[in-house]
């Protein structure tokens, strides 16, 4: 501004504007001398409104201006006068170059306002009769212009006002400014001239911003650059991480307004957060150990790195527009900044969403991993907001692909591809029979929770089969089985890669291999390892099913068993059981599976009987181990040894029997003796008979309860669910519950403990009643062999001293011999009864239904029952119940 | 040159009366003079408002105080 031309103009200007002294010296002369003074200080007055920075309240803008003189001139009703307007103002605006007004707008404004001043003025004085205090301004009424301060100070306080006491005296008229010089600034009170009505709201926001703008020290730019860099963790000049209240606040030192400091809280939680994820990522990555995090964690960092990714590129847009400020289109022509704090609210708003969703994911997967990690952030999907399931689907897929290729490698391959122990499935290095029972465990702690418990069975055998075939079955056929089963895979339409979300596609998947490779095992168990048919063997021998062979056994064997334990040879036992298979049907057997066929001395203990350390063994290596370990071997041989008891007192009662056989002969030899003793040897010959047919009866019934309720029963039922297996697990189980249920039903089990404690009695109780029957009819038949001699009298002059010495021995041992045989008999019946009694006595009490098959058979009529009660009453009651039953039944 | 600056005061002064302003040519010349030259248009709005109070002032008290 070239300030001598300026205060030239300016004093041409109220030179012109004021009266000449011409004009007021007709008024009087007193008047003429102000003038002067009047006009040196209107000039004052002028120059200092010129330099004062009273801004315009509209913008620099002269089309907006033209329109709005075109629209007062129309509001008046001239609207010819506005056509005019419009048509000048087109011809002045379109004249450009030197010469020319470049300012136009400026002009017009001048002549807008002093247009509505001259207006108002007008009316004023129309409607007011003479009054010259009313056309006057405020200033001018109080006599002249307010004496200013000598020192002009431009660029004073005009920045700093204390907000402006003003009043709007009515809708169309001007707003009338007090004199506010007497406040805080000492300068002097700087007057704001009133402008137009139309811009009474824009002044309004005017003032609020410039108290705003008072009220903090710091700008809202500057803030908010802060912010944003707290939004990625950084400490900014003002803003800044405070320890103790665990958040980014504004600094204390400086003045903010307390609603800035909490807005800038706020929007600070997302650095917060942001700091949070970016710590968990820095720990893992940059300086965890992998064994702690494993490969699973490390898909989770990446996925986060990814999520932040996008948050970067925000904060990059949000940065861009801090220093690219677009100015704003209400308020006055000084520049905003397009971010405010209160636009960042907004734009931060997602962020802030996703960021949480990323800190809480961060905060449950502290400290777990592999699958555990993967169930925990599963869990956190179930969410009902889209915006959170989109984040976790793609966090998830990524999490979940190092586990889903360890499943896919387990299943397919059974390799165990897991270092940092993710996975599920756990191995042991064991030896080869035990790999199928332990070598291979689920570990549910891995198991996410997106896998279900069957599907996670499932993959866990499949695997295992895997393993099995090539380590113990030395089968390498599983390969094909399993390319079949990733063609089968990939035809349902899965390119060899699973992601999370695909659990269908996974259970499919599994199954298929499942399928595949189960049948595969089964199959080499059948064919190769021929599995059916050593079932059939160990029941044939061990299980004493080909009877031939066992009676030729146990003829051959019965006498060496009958030594004491310590003096029996095993090989003597093997060459006698080569024998019996020879001698047998067995020999039309395979050599296979005779070959395993072994004589087993067991441990014994001193006083012990060949009886009862001897037993045969099946020898079986892999794999079938894994069906018949050791302990299944071991109830096998504890079968074994019942059968072969109770095998060994039948042979015993029916040997008697061949010894009872001359009957005839032995009751005609007495007939011919005292009939004193005929009686009494009748009496004993004849218990000895009925004793040893009940021992027979019972020994019989037994044994064919065994053989068809108990052995055949099961065996048909295992072979049925050897037929429905489907795979070696459930072929395991069927023998397993195989074997246990012969083992309860032949009263081995551990509930019938008593009822085999009373068997053995009865058993031992029986081979001393065969002693003892042999012993009898040794004695009588010597006896008979004796009187046959002496009836032929062949011999009668040899013998007559023998004889008489041994008839009289002879008579005499027989008398006392009959005596102590019928006490000994007698002892044993009663033994035997009261034993037998109290053994089916207990049968009906027994848990297992088919022991009543078996009391039902020993006691089909009753006999005992009946004979019990009459014997004794109290235990009665107790039998009264089954009784009826078995008798219904 | 001065042709066109005559043709844009004529037109600036045919403006100014149609909005019925109250300056003649002279005053209107000092006015787009200033504006021209910088000056803030508020300003010299006000200003000019009140010289012409001061004036009317002026007047005024002279024609009453007349005899």
């Amino acid at each position: 501004m070239g300030s001598k031309e300026v205060s030239a103009l300016v004093r041409e200007l109220v030179y012109r504007l004021l009266p000449s002294k011409s004009e007021l010296e007709q008024g009087g002369a007193d008047r003429a001398g102000r003038l002067d003074a009047i006009a040196e200080r209107a000039y004052n007055y002028a120059v200092r409104i010129f330099g004062s920075r009273i801004v315009p309240s509209i913008i620099n803008d002269e089309g907006a201006m033209a329109e709005s003189i075109k629209r007062q001139l129309v509001l008046q009703g001239r609207s010819s006068d506005a056509l005019a307007f419009a048509d000048l103002h087109r011809r002045f605006s379109a004249q450009i170059g030197p010469g020319c007004v470049e300012n136009k707008w400026a002009l017009l404004y001048v002549l807008r306002s002093l247009a509505e001043d001259q207006r108002r003025e007008n009316a004023e004085t129309r409607g007011i009769a003479g009054s010259l205090t009313s056309t006057l301004s405020g200033p001018a009424s109080h006599g002249g212009l307010p004496a200013l301060p000598a020192p002009l100070d431009r660029t004073g306080p005009c920045d700093n006002l204390s907000p402006p006491k003003s009043m709007v005296v009515s809708n169309g008229q001007m707003l009338k400014v007090q004199n506010y010089g007497s406040t805080s600034f000492p300068s002097g009170g700087v007057l704001i001239l009133s402008k137009d009505t139309e811009n009474a709201k824009a002044s309004a926001i005017r003032e609020f911003v410039e108290l705003c703008q008072e009220e903090s020290e710091i700008s809202e730019g500057a803030l908010v650059r802060d912010v944003l860099y707290a939004c990625q963790g950084i400490d900014g000049r003002y803003v800044k991480f405070e320890k103790e209240l665990d958040g980014f606040i504004v600094d204390e030192a400086f003045r903010v307004p307390r609603a800035t400091r909490m807005l800038v809280r706020k929007l600070c939680e997302v650095g917060w957060l942001f700091r949070k994820v970016q710590q968990h990522i820095d720990e893992s990555i940059k300086q965890g150990h992998m064994e702690e995090i494993g490969t699973v964690g490390q898909a989770f960092c990446a996925s986060l790195q990814e999520e932040l990714s996008d948050y970067y590129r925000l904060i990059a847009v949000l940065e861009a527009q801090v220093h690219n400020p677009i100015p704003l289109m209400s308020v006055g022509n000084k520049v905003e900044n397009y971010l405010s704090l209160r636009r960042l609210l907004v734009w931060l708003a997602e962020p802030l969403v996703r960021m949480r969703l990323l800190a809480v994911l961060v905060d449950d997967c502290k400290g777990l991993k592999g699958g555990a990690m993967a169930g925990a952030i599963h869990m956190h999907a179930q969410h009902g907001a889209p915006i959170v399931r989109s984040i976790m689907a793609r966090l998830l897929v990524r999490v979940c692909s190092p586990l889903f290729e360890m499943v896919r490698r387990w299943v397919l391959e059974g390799e165990l591809d897991d270092i940092y122990e993710e996975f599920f499935v756990v191995g042991h290095p064991v030896k080869a029979e035990a790999l199928w029972r332990e070598g291979y465990r689920l570990q549910s702690g891995m198991l996410p929770s997106f896998i279900p418990e069957s599907l996670a069975q499932r993959i866990l055998r499949t695997g295992k089969s895997i393993n099995f075939l090539r380590v113990c079955c030395d089968d390498h056929g599983w390969a094909e089985a399993a390319r079949d089963a990733v063609a089968a895979a990939s035809n349902s339409g899965n390119r060899g890669g699973l992601g999370y979300g695909e659990t269908e596609a996974l259970e499919v998947m599994v199954v298929e291999a499942a399928r595949k490779i189960d049948g595969h095992v089964l199959k080499i168990m059948y064919d190769q390892y021929r599995l059916r048919d050593h079932c059939l063997a160990i029941k044939r021998y061990l299980l004493l099913g080909q009877g031939d062979f066992i009676q030729y056994l146990m003829d051959l064997v019965g006498p060496d068993l009958s030594q004491p334990a310590n003096t029996v040879s095993s090989f003597k036992l093997a060459g006698l059981l080569e024998s019996a298979i020879r001698a047998s049907n067995a020999q039309y057997d395979e050599g296979e599976i005779l070959d395993r066929l072994r004589v087993k001395m067991m441990p014994y203990n001193d006083g012990d009987r060949g009886w009862d350390v001897f037993s045969l063994e099946y020898i079986l290596r892999d794999p079938l181990n894994t069906i018949f370990t050791e302990a299944v071997m071991a109830n096998y041989l504890k079968v074994f040894n019942f059968l072969w008891r109770l095998k060994r007192v039948e042979h015993a009662l029916s040997a008697t029997w061949q010894t009872m056989k001359p009957n005839c002969s032995l009751a005609r030899l007495f007939t011919s003796s005292g009939s004193a003793e005929k009686s009494q040897v009748a009496a004993i010959l004849r218990r000895c008979q009925t004793l040893r047919n009940e021992m027979n009866h019972f020994v019989t019934n037994l044994q064919y309860y065994i053989m068809f309720e108990v052995l055949e029963y099961s065996w048909a039922k295992f072979l049925e669910e050897m037929e429905d297996a489907q795979d070696l697990d459930d072929l395991i189980a069927a023998h397993e519950r195989y074997l246990t249920s012969i083992i309860e039903k032949s009263l081995l089990g551990e509930r019938s403990k008593l009822l085999c404690k009373t068997l053995c009695s009865l058993f031992d109780l029986i081979l001393r009643f065969r002693a003892l029957a042999d012993r009898l009819y040794e004695n009588a038949r010597a006896v008979q062999a004796r009187s046959d001699s002496s009836l032929r009298k062949k011999l009668e002059r040899e013998l007559f001293l023998s004889n008489t010495s041994r008839k009289a021995a002879s008579m005499d041992f027989t008398v006392e011999f009959l005596k102590g045989m019928g006490d000994e008999m007698d002892g044993v019946a009663a033994e035997y009864s009261s034993l037998f009694e109290g053994f089916i006595a207990q049968l009906p009490v027994q848990q297992h239904v088919d022991l009543k098959f078996l009391s039902f058979r020993l006691d089909f009529s009753e006999f005992y029952i009946r004979q019990h009660m009459n014997m004794s009453t109290a235990p009665l009651k107790l039998k009264r119940t089954p009784i009826k039953a078995s008798r219904s039944s | 040159m001065n042709e066109r600056a005559r043709e844009t005061l004529e037109l600036a002064y045919r403006m100014s009366n149609l909005l019925k302003t109250g300056l003649d040519r002279s005053t209107l010349a000092v006015v787009m003079a200033l504006t021209e030259q910088g000056v803030n248009p508020e300003a010299l709005a006000a200003v000019v408002k009140e010289l012409r109070r001061e004036a009317a002032a002026l007047r005024s008290v002279s024609f009453s105080s007349a005899p």
